[in-house]
């Protein structure tokens, strides 16, 4: 039933703005999230999916576990962004955790289990990207991306 | 005298009755959600169902099936209490009101007090509910709803008794009958008090211009920050009848009720009218900005309670 009706929390992690400014643009007449049945609500505790941006910073991580275990199973989570899918061009700063992947590894380590995760990559991701997350969830549209691991030679 | 008893447990479960509301419930919703869409220049739901008909009914089986979370701060009878509350209290309410012919399903001489003091113990419910839920935001909105009870309360009750003077009876359904019989509708006669009545129910439904208790961009989601799963579901689908129940009262109190206009049933007319309502309060709804709460106080106690009293001293000298 999750797919007729979803409803998001806007969760930014020390990010730059640039993805949320594209989230708004989801939202905003001309995209129109709602002929989905999109909703944007204020507490994660309304919340089926969290859109999750940046990258993560050490000041924001208690705040975003505390946000993701207030959402009420089941829950889901899209990352936004290049950052938020692998820290982006911060993945190695001792400022930030470095993307959703090291995250969960923390919330596994605190016994939080990690609610499933979708990756839309971008600096910034364009609008119809992110709608067509949204879509995926309806099984409107299908994957379009291959995990692939970059390796520092 | 058994077929009697089985109408009107029929009528109070199927027709005028709870099925029948809550259906008209979902209904209202997606027209509001709809109309203030095409204001806004934008589509609305459109997948579920025939034109997204059956977005809020989807949200409603949805919120069902979340998880329950009771906050460890909550105050755990008050918690379960509220939303049941909040959709009880209008549903009763909507069975004073008469809807398909000239009697309400259940009526009885003064039912307009009763219909008053269901309002104001609904916005207490909302206090209750978000004072002891247990959360800062919460209880931010749930002082703000008390706040706002302040400034609304008396232009409420002045606006609707103004209508039970002409008809001179307190029952609602001898009222709308008397201004359908007579061709005396409230919105010609009394046309300041129908004024005062839409602002003080905007208030009361805390729709856009007051709706200080669940601002979402100040203070998350006011006094419903803490519900989730089937409290949630409640409160909304609460909120849906109470939106009813507001378009009802319009149009029973104001407009003359449910009439038979040649060979149209009366159920019929008083739907019409009942959409017109609803359609001028979500066009209020999409027209305005949120007030501030001092803004509020000042200006219901400046400007609407004057206005409200000058419209009573008209009737006074009239009738």
């Amino acid at each position: 039933m999750i797919k007729k009706s979803i409803w998001i929390y806007h969760l930014n992690t020390g990010g730059c703005n640039g993805c949320d400014i594209e989230i708004i643009d989801v939202l905003t007449p001309f995209h129109d999230a709602e002929r989905l049945g999109v909703k944007l609500v204020g507490s994660p505790r309304h919340a089926d999916v969290i859109l999750l941006t940046g990258p993560i910073t050490r000041q924001s991580m208690e705040k975003a576990i505390n946000a993701i275990t207030a959402a009420p199973d089941p829950k889901f989570i899209v990352a936004i962004g290049s950052c938020a899918c692998g820290g982006g061009i911060w993945y190695d700063s001792y400022a930030t955790v470095g993307g959703i992947e090291a995250f969960y590894k923390i919330l596994r380590e605190r016994g939080v289990k990690p609610p499933k995760v979708i990756y839309v990559p971008g600096c910034p991701p364009r609008p119809e990207a992110i709608l067509h997350a949204l879509a995926y969830f309806k099984g409107l549209a299908s994957k379009k991306i291959k995990k692939r691991v970059f390796v520092e030679k | 005298m058994v077929s009697e008893a089985l109408s009107f447990i029929l009528q109070l479960l199927i027709f005028p009755g709870f099925l029948f509301i809550i259906c008209l419930a979902f209904f209202s919703e997606w027209v509001l959600r709809k109309f203030v869409a095409r204001i806004q220049n934008r589509m609305g739901p459109t997948y579920t169902g025939s034109g997204g008909i059956l977005q809020p009914f989807a949200d409603f089986i949805k919120l069902l099936g979340k998880e329950d979370i009771v906050p460890a701060f909550a105050e755990r009878t008050y918690f379960t209490l509220t939303p049941l509350l909040c959709l009880t209290l209008p549903l009763t309410a909507l069975f004073i009101l008469p809807m398909t012919g000239h009697r309400a399903l259940i009526s009885f001489e003064g039912d307009l007090i009763f219909l008053a003091f269901i309002f104001t113990t609904l916005t207490i419910m909302v206090f209750l509910g978000g004072f002891l839920s247990g959360s800062v935001f919460s209880m931010v909105g749930g002082v703000r709803a008390a706040t706002q009870l302040l400034g609304y309360e008396i232009p409420f009750l002045l606006a609707l008794f103004g209508p039970a003077i002409p008809a001179s009876s307190l029952s609602i359904s001898k009222i709308s009958t008397w201004q359908a019989q007579n061709n005396a509708w409230g919105l010609w006669t009394q046309p300041i008090g129908f004024g005062v009545l839409v602002i003080c129910l905007l208030a009361e439904l805390e729709l856009l211009p007051f709706d200080i208790p669940e601002a979402e961009t100040e203070i998350v989601a006011g006094w419903n920050v803490e519900f989730t799963g089937r409290r949630l579901a409640l409160v909304r689908l609460g909120r849906d009848v109470e939106l009813v129940l507001a378009s009802t009262i319009l149009a029973d109190l104001y407009l003359g009720g449910p009439q038979q206009v040649w060979i149209i049933p009366p159920i019929i007319i008083f739907l019409a009218k009942m959409f017109a309502c609803l359609l001028l309060i979500g066009y209020l709804k999409t027209l305005f900005a949120r007030f501030r709460i001092d803004q509020v106080l000042s200006g219901m106690w400046k400007y609407v309670i004057p206005a409200a009293m000058i419209q009573f001293i008209i009737l006074k000298l009239i009738w």
